[in-house]
């Protein structure tokens, strides 16, 4: 296992905010990134897609800052930025030249304390257009676009804060006023509620020092968190949805409820994912894709989340001609499988040698690896989390593995979202295995793009 | 509106900005092993995942018309076994110590990437290795690649983006181009590959010869030149490489390339463009750095020309983006992204109007703000192994060394608005390839009385 120590250090500020410091010398450049405790699942009944919305007015203007000047100031300086919201959180995030990092962290104070001095009718207006336009693109105008908002619907019941997807309806988004938007404000953001951290170029006390003179003079304005109350059992029974759609070909998806995130036993879970479905070498993909070549796609992973429970997911990609509910069978049967058997020694093996490349890979650039600080110094308060979590899922045994799987991964707690093609429209197709991705204010950047991919 | 409780506070003032020291590209050690391979070694300290890349100039016309996508075949099969192990034992030896190896294929060549934590990188090589050169291609596996490709294309075909681009590529191109059609291959086409088209075309075309090695990582205690040598040293090349003769000349653009191509989507709540017109490759005349500086002052940021309209002002869309793409030869200006389908008509009556714009030219503030973003962000975009190596590995495949990305950051600083104007005017000139994939029914009539160009309406 690979020794990982990156240099981590935090200090609270009087009014609540937590700053972690990480220290990189090798690029001349520093990042700020900010995770604010407040996601899909605070969103008020009526009010889905709300937390999202609110993320598009912070590039909106503040006291000091001019609309779509939080932006173009930083870009102006060589920033690299954006921010996401998520089920549990809302980040924000530059990467900077050195010289400019104070200007991020001033621009940052600016709108984290007071966005509202800035906020308008016609603002509101203006992104409640955009954010339509990216649900419009990235769900309602794909094929499978809707799906996995289907998958959140059948295996959350209705009264829980993940039952709703991030991006909203959009009837409720509609609906948000400017009025909606200061309570917001006032409820959830301040630096009591949010952790901020940085890394780069920059010495610690330089770091906290800068913190101080922008943040320090913000007031603890969020009121305190909500406890987390929502736990949920498995599923007793098998619960189902089938779509009949335009889509290319057939598509299952497999969602079972999970314990919460950073605990052994999600960890458990996810090794025993790899196990059935998500490795290359994994049992479904032996059997579905390579031996019997009935699937086209396969993928098998863990979404953690922190209020009670999360989510795992199958989903197959099946072959034309083939009958999903034969898939569907074989899927059950290797899952009872696994539960009997717990996984062999070469699966653990790989599933770690996995997540172990994929973790380093993830922590290699200086802002991811500032995201995944940030991350779960504010979601589970530790701020050395990225420095070991490897060793914590290496220290999961095969016992764990076989006995999560046997808990919370077996086809009776399985919820089933069907998409069947619809056959007259034979052409219509969907994208292969699309990652769940947050939603952003702006699409990806990417200033020099290399080749041309024709299609 | 502003805040009781935030009024007493004690205003900051607004930092100022320290600018950054000129950027170098970091310098990679080279070699050429005695079989023709270039080898380039980038330590980038702090870096424990190991980013290897095999670039293999491979020129996408050497596929037969009829067998169009064999290549990709090749490249999706190279890792499905090979003279020593069965394809399910190959997976095996790459994921119980967790190298990710990948494949790709572009009209410049063959692209083969490792990435693996530094104490595995030795046990990676070799594998790489066996891919590389004693690839088994088991029919079963052929087959199956075959059959997730067919999948694939009909997904593509689905999905509005990709229609569009499929389509784009359709009209601007000449039709005796490869560029024309699909990197993947076309149902027809990828439905009559075989094993044996497989085989034959990785033993013609597949060598060592002006092929590129990049190697990028933690290289201390590492002596990675020597341990690629070992590796890939022993490659010997086929006996008749690279057969085509002067392969790399730009793709002809169509006579009738100057149009719109309204693709039908009945009752689509968005409506995707897709604008191009003729680019520089990164050797042309007048340099390469003004751009990128371009594609990012039109359509590169929710501050830039188009969104600044589309979607700040108007609200019409997500993000619209502008980008000049260069081929190994030649290359292509294309704005892309969905509009809501009721503004359609007037979105790409603006659209084209702010294209056209630029021949305008732009302000020093523009300048200033596209200069400074494309060139400061290149340390933090080229500071992990996987960029540096992808950096340079395409770079190679262009005839390029990452010297060219030094020089052109560097020529890129002294720009001014003159010669942006002049850069953005060498190309464009109003006439436009234009895709549409929308609700004909809806907005065919207000495409037409734009007066933009021939309309031609296809199903979706």
């Amino acid at each position: 296992m690979a020794d990982i120590a990156y240099p981590i250090v935090d200090r609270t500020l009087p009014n609540g905010l937590r700053v972690v410091v990480s220290e990189d010398h090798a690029v001349p450049t520093v990042t700020v990134n900010i995770w604010v405790n407040v996601g899909s699942r605070h969103e008020a009944p009526g009010r889905t897609g709300f937390a999202h919305l609110f993320e598009h007015l912070m590039f909106q203007g503040s006291r000091n800052v001019a609309s779509g000047e939080h932006f173009s100031a930083l870009m102006a300086q060589g920033g690299r930025l954006n921010a996401t919201t998520w089920f549990d959180r809302t980040n924000y995030f530059e990467t900077v030249p050195k010289g400019a990092f104070e200007l991020a962290l001033w621009l940052e104070a600016d709108r984290h304390g007071h966005l509202l001095d800035a906020l308008t009718q016609e603002n509101l207006d203006n992104q409640r257009d955009v954010v339509k336009e990216e649900k419009r693109q990235r769900y309602d105008n794909v094929p499978y676009g809707t799906a996995l908002i289907d998958v959140y619907a059948t295996v959350f019941p209705p009264e829980h804060p993940y039952h709703h997807p991030t991006i909203g309806s959009m009837e409720d988004l509609d609906a948000a006023s400017v009025e909606d938007v200061q309570a917001f404000f006032r409820r959830y953001y301040g630096p009591n509620n949010c952790v901020l951290t940085i890394v780069g170029d920059v010495t610690a006390d330089d770091a906290f020092a800068a913190a101080e003179t922008y943040f320090g003079p913000l007031p603890a304005s969020a009121q305190p968190p909500a406890p987390v109350l929502h736990a949920l059992e498995p599923l007793t029974e098998p619960v189902r949805l089938e779509r009949l759609e335009a889509v290319p070909n057939d598509r299952l998806y497999l969602a079972f409820r999970l314990p919460p995130d950073n605990t052994d036993e999600f960890f458990a879970c996810s090794l025993a994912l790899d196990a059935i479905g998500g490795l290359s070498t994994s049992r479904l993909m032996h059997r579905l894709v390579r031996d019997e070549q009935v699937a086209t796609g396969l993928s098998a992973h863990g979404m953690g989340f922190v209020d009670g429970v999360s989510l795992g997911l199958v989903s197959v990609d099946i072959a034309e001609g083939v009958d999903p509910e034969v898939i569907e069978a074989t899927v059950c049967e290797e899952l009872e499988r696994f539960v009997a058997e717990g996984p062999t020694p070469i699966e653990l093996e790989s599933s770690m040698a996995e997540t172990e490349r994929g973790w380093l890979s993830s922590l290699a650039s200086q802002d991811e690896r500032a995201d995944a600080i940030c991350h779960y110094a504010l979601l589970t308060g530790d701020i050395d989390y990225v420095n070991t979590f490897l060793e914590r899922v290496g220290s999961v045994d095969a016992a764990a593995v076989q006995a999560a799987a046997a808990r919370y991964l077996t086809p009776a707690s399985r919820a089933v979202v069907a998409y069947r093609a619809r056959p007259e429209e034979p052409e219509l197709a969907s994208e292969p295995e699309q990652q769940e991705q947050p939603e952003q204010p702006e699409q990806p950047e990417q200033p020099e793009q290399q080749e041309v991919q024709s299609a | 509106m502003s805040e009781p409780s935030a009024t007493a506070v004690v205003e900051v003032p607004r930092p100022a900005v320290v600018p950054p020291e000129p950027y170098t590209f970091p310098e990679g050690r080279r070699r050429t092993l005695d079989n023709g391979l270039e080898v380039v070694a980038y330590d980038v300290p702090g870096q424990y995942v190991h980013s290897v890349r095999v670039a293999l100039p491979l020129p996408l016309a050497r596929e037969r018309r009829d067998i169009e996508g064999v290549a990709t075949i090749m490249a999706r099969s190279m890792d499905e076994g090979t003279a020593r192990y069965s394809s399910a034992e190959f997976a095996l030896l790459l994921e119980r110590r967790g190298v990710a190896l990948g494949t790709s294929i572009s009209e410049a060549g063959l692209t083969v990437d490792i990435d693996v934590a530094k104490r595995h990188l030795g046990y990676a090589l070799d594998l790489l290795r066996q891919v590389i050169t004693e690839p088994a291609f088991p029919a079963t596996e052929i087959d199956r690649h075959r059959k997730t490709r067919l999948a694939e294309i009909e997904q593509e075909r689905a999905m509005p983006a990709q229609r569009g681009a499929i389509e784009l590529i359709a009209t601007y191109f000449d039709e005796a181009e490869r560029a024309s059609r699909p990197t993947a291959g076309s149902r027809e086409t990828v439905r009559s590959i075989t094993r044996e088209d497989v085989v034959a075309f990785h033993a013609d075309n597949v060598s060592p010869v002006g092929g590129t090695v990049v190697i990028a990582g933690d290289l201390d205690g590492v002596d990675a030149i020597a341990e690629i040598e070992a590796a890939l040293g022993g490659w010997t090349p086929p006996p008749a490489p690279g057969s085509a003769a002067s392969p790399w000349e730009a793709a002809r653009v169509a006579d009738t390339r100057e149009r719109i191509v309204f693709i039908d989507r009945p009752g689509a709540v968005q409506t995707e463009l897709a604008v191009a017109c003729p680019g520089p490759d990164r050797s042309f005349p007048g340099g390469w750095s003004p751009y990128p500086v371009l594609g990012f002052m039109v359509g590169g940021s929710p501050n830039a020309r188009v969104d600044a309209v589309l979607r700040e002002e108007k609200g019409y869309t997500y993000g619209i983006r502008s980008v000049f793409r260069p081929r190994r030869r030649g290359g292509m200006f294309l704005t892309s992204g969905s509009v809501r389908a009721d503004s359609t008509v007037e979105a790409l009556g603006l659209l084209l109007d702010l294209l056209d714009g630029g021949r305008e030219g732009f302000t020093d503030e523009e300048v200033r703000a596209g200069v400074d973003f494309v060139s400061m962000t290149a340390p933090g975009r080229y500071a992990t192994a996987d960029a540096i190596a992808d950096e340079a590995a395409s770079l190679s495949l262009e005839g390029l060394t990452t010297a060219f990305t030094t020089a052109n950051l560097r020529d890129m600083v002294t720009l001014e608005a003159d010669r942006l104007q002049a850069a953005y005017r060498a190309f464009v000139d109003g006439r436009w390839t234009i895709v549409v994939v929308g609700d004909a029914a809806s907005h065919l009539e207000g495409i037409r009385a734009l007066g933009r160009g021939d309309v031609t309406v296809v199903a979706g």
